[in-house]
């Protein structure tokens, strides 16, 4: 197990999470806001719907939960996102989430980990969205603070 | 969508052009949402929003976060397919060129395999994102099913 400490050290196997949340009509606008998904189902006011790309920040949250001393010593960079949704996400849905790091392997000199995330919702346990995200864990091997993605 | 759909068919968004601006706000949007107290959050420094950040990872400079481009194909997905592009699906995207600032992006979506579904018609696409030298910078595939009206 690697997780406690930082994402880089993350090891295939590691699970992260469960977290569990209600998807918020303030989330949903300020994600899609800043990525112009202007739509009125996303920042409006009646039946206002999670985007499937919001899952996203799950693996944000998964990572501060599960490694909470942060990105590591170089910035991380996102290489693939893969999300099957299997429903819409309405506003208020209360929701569990969990991942687990399939893979970690090196490729030209990159560390690479690939995670898998489940999005449920917590009253019938019913599959809303399966993501996989693949991340380089350090991108260039210099020493850093920041985090990203 | 009312006319029939082709392979081959291709639905085009307005060139957009990738500015410090839409790096920030991801950042910013990222830690604001996952905060979720109703309170604005500076997500900060990243490889996106920070130059000297950037610099010290090796990078020439700010690089944008893939997943700005993701959404601008999710968004030209809704406005062509509406919210049955949401609501069951799939969207994958590999990210294999950098988007420096002020990279003007293209994005289209092409469809590759018609299908019926046990509840309407599955749609397959080539998605992706081009920079203004017609190099691929963003890549992959979505699906999206059409419910029987």
């Amino acid at each position: 197990m690697a997780t406690g400490k930082y994402v880089s050290d993350l090891e295939a196997g590691d699970r992260l999470g469960p977290i569990s949340y209600e998807v918020s009509a303030f989330t949903v606008r300020e994600y899609c806001h800043s990525v112009e998904l202007d739509h009125e189902m996303f920042l409006g006011i009646e039946t206002p719907v999670a985007p499937p790309t919001l899952v996203h920040l799950d693996k944000l949250k998964l990572y501060e939960a599960a490694c909470p001393m942060g990105t590591g010593p170089a910035a991380r960079v996102h290489i693939e996102f893969d999300a099957t949704y299997h429903a819409a996400v309405p506003v208020g849905t209360h929701v569990d989430v969990v991942g687990v790091a399939t893979d970690r392997f090196e490729k030209r000199g990159r560390t690479y980990v690939t995670t898998d995330i489940k999005m449920t919702e917590a009253r019938t346990g019913r599959a809303l969205v399966d993501y996989r995200d693949t991340v380089i864990l350090s991108y260039t091997g210099k020493s850093g603070t920041g985090a990203t993605q | 969508m009312t006319a029939p759909l082709k392979i081959g068919q291709t639905f085009r968004a307005a060139p957009r052009a990738m500015t410090r601006e839409r790096m920030r706000w991801y950042v910013d949007a990222q830690a604001t949402a996952v905060a979720n107290d109703g309170k604005p959050r500076f997500g900060g420094p990243t490889i996106h929003d920070d130059d000297t950040y950037a610099l010290s990872q090796g990078l020439p400079g700010i690089i944008a976060d893939g997943m700005v481009s993701t959404n601008w194909i999710l968004s030209l997905l809704i406005d062509t397919f509406g919210p049955a592009a949401i609501s069951h699906g799939r969207l994958q995207t590999k990210y294999v060129l950098p988007v420096y600032e002020n990279d003007v992006l293209h994005t289209q979506a092409e469809i590759t395999a018609l299908e019926t579904a046990a509840n309407g018609q599955r749609v397959t696409l080539k998605v992706s994102c081009e920079n203004a030298s017609k190099a691929p910078v963003t890549v992959g595939i979505a699906e999206v099913l059409l419910p029987d009206a």
